[in-house]
């Protein structure tokens, strides 16, 4: 017992020394030895863990050394989040095991971290190598609690989180659906737990198990903000239980031109590499006879961690001013169909109406398949037409159509004439 | 429907087209990109339509698709402005560069380049490597 009180007071000493939590830390400090050493009641006061950090700005991402002091023998957790917040909507279509019915519930946040980690004890990377184990449907909730780090879970915790009850008929048009009442702080956590998993995916992006925890309660560990993150502050606190926490450190990261920060996409780039890859694509789109689109697309989801409904949305507007060209050209020498080409827009026009709707539905891993599927068939079409056969028809075709241009170009010349004759 | 084409005429069947074109716009505006590809054998493989109509007649129905799912993807917020100014300068830029190159590059070439590509795309976004 007294070996205990006698370490808390040290400890809570040693807080008061370290520089950086001092501030938050001295009321603590303060109170804590007098009432452990006077009396022999059980520590009551918890030993709040302290955090540093090595640096406080970064310039576009990169890596933290983190140490600490906490309790001996407790786990160390670090929460670390982002000020930067963004959007991200999670669809729930998990079939309910006890009704039976898919309960096709739409959750959205404007309010979710743009980066968020919890850093776990080393010794807690077997419990995520076994939920790694259940593969793309891993638990984050569940992931939380066995590994303990669920003390640690706090800034999405209490996010806005918007609810709608949706159906695929409603979607289809473009709706969210009715709105559900707004939910309790329980619901809130619960469900903030499926947005973060949403939003990041993968276990490792979410928890890492690196922090060295020493016998006697110090503790180590290095955070990497990656580049293209916001600039932002970025927030540390060390937790060793549920009323444990430390105040958090913040870290300011900051980006230079040309770096810019996309504020629906999430990420900072060079601005300097989108714009070379979408002259480069789209040279060889109209070069192959086809947008960029379908090479641009895929590229701007493997190059840059931009969300794919931003990918398709703003890739989709790019490509207007080729088209409104191209009818133009082919306007002029009278190259279009009107009747053909307005009749099929119209169901074009009802096609894409939903379209953009079922980009938001989809999962990224959903979305990548349908994608791949999409281009196994396009390169087959592509194939075919550089078969002897199709090369034959074509070239048949490509006759008569400069049969007409030549035609076309003559009856302009001749319409000309007759209109300039009479003013003369 | 009865599509009349520098003095010829062509029966099509035009509820096929329609429905060929929906699917199309569907996954199109989904994915975000300009389904010409797959409207040009639409219309001369299903409905039997010569090249030289189909080309510039697509073009003008495929416009309405991506205005239509432009419209829509700014709608739900899905547009990065920032992104997008940068990406469509260079977009502009390529279709006047592409004509000059395209006069010295064999087209065939092109499109086994691209056939090779796009494949290798699929394969990446399946995941198979």
């Amino acid at each position: 017992m007294t070996h205990r009180h006698l370490l808390a007071a040290l400890l809570a000493m040693s807080i008061q020394c370290s520089g950086m939590a001092a501030t938050d830390a001295v009321p603590q400090a303060a109170a804590a030895p007098p009432v452990a050493a006077a009396t022999s009641q059980p520590a009551a006061a918890p030993v709040i863990p302290t955090v540093q950090a090595d640096k406080l700005t970064l310039d576009n991402g990169g890596t933290i050394k983190v140490t600490g002091q906490a309790a001996p023998g407790k786990p160390v957790f670090l929460e670390f989040w982002s000020s930067k917040k963004g959007r991200t909507s999670f669809f729930d279509t998990k079939k309910d095991e006890k009704t039976g019915q898919v309960p096709y519930k739409l959750y959205k946040t404007e309010d979710l971290n743009v980066l968020y980690r919890i850093y776990l004890p080393k010794d807690r990377q077997e419990m995520l190598n076994k939920v790694k184990a259940d593969g793309a449907g891993w638990s984050y909730s569940k992931a939380l609690k066995e590994t303990g780090a669920d003390v640690a879970y706090k800034a999405p915790a209490k996010i806005a989180i918007e609810a709608f009850q949706t159906s695929l008929m409603a979607s289809m048009y473009g709706s969210n659906g009715e709105q559900l009442p707004a939910l309790d702080s329980q619901e809130t956590k619960r469900r903030s737990m499926q947005l973060v998993k949403a939003r990041f995916r993968s276990v490792d992006k979410l928890l890492i198990a690196s922090v060295d925890v020493q016998p006697d309660g110090t503790y180590a560990t290095e955070i990497k903000i990656p580049e293209g993150s916001p600039p932002a502050q970025y927030m540390i606190a060390a937790v060793t239980g549920s009323d444990e926490r430390s105040e958090a450190t913040v870290i300011e990261n900051r980006i230079a031109f040309p770096v810019m920060y996309f504020e629906n996409a999430g990420t900072s780039i060079n601005i300097i590499w989108p714009f070379l890859l979408t002259l480069a694509v789209s040279t060889f789109g109209v070069l192959m006879g086809a947008g960029g689109g379908f090479i641009l697309n895929p590229l701007l989801l493997t190059l840059w961690p931009i969300p794919h409904t931003i990918v398709a949305g703003t890739a989709m507007p790019t490509i207007l001013f080729s088209q409104g060209s191209g009818i133009y050209n082919y306007n002029k020498i009278k190259f279009i169909n009107w009747k053909l080409g307005i009749t099929l827009g119209l169901a074009m026009l009802g096609g894409a109406f939903i379209g953009p709707k079922l980009t938001e539905l989809v999962s990224l891993d959903q979305f990548k398949f349908v994608f791949g599927w999409v281009l196994i068939v396009l390169s087959a079409l592509m194939f075919w037409q550089t078969m002897p056969g199709y090369l034959a028809k074509n070239k048949k075709e490509q006759a008569i159509l400069n049969e007409f241009k030549r035609r076309a170009a003559e009856a302009a010349t001749a319409k000309q004439a007759a209109q300039t004759q009479p003013a003369n | 429907m009865l599509i009349e084409f520098w003095g010829q005429e062509f029966k099509v069947n035009i509820i096929i087209g329609c429905i060929g074109a929906f699917l199309i716009a569907v996954l199109a505006s989904m994915f975000g990109f300009g389904g010409g590809p797959f409207m040009v054998p639409l219309l001369t493989v299903a409905l039997g339509l010569p090249m030289y109509l189909v080309v510039g007649s697509s073009l003008l129905a495929i416009f309405f698709n991506t205005l239509m799912g432009s419209a829509r993807h700014y709608q739900f917020g899905n547009v990065d402005i920032d992104l997008f100014l940068i990406m469509f300068p260079a977009a502009i830029i390529a279709g006047f560069i592409a004509p000059q190159i395209a006069r010295r590059v064999n087209p065939l070439w092109v499109k086994r380049v691209a056939v090779l590509g796009m494949t290798l795309l699929a394969f990446s976004l399946l995941g198979f490597y």
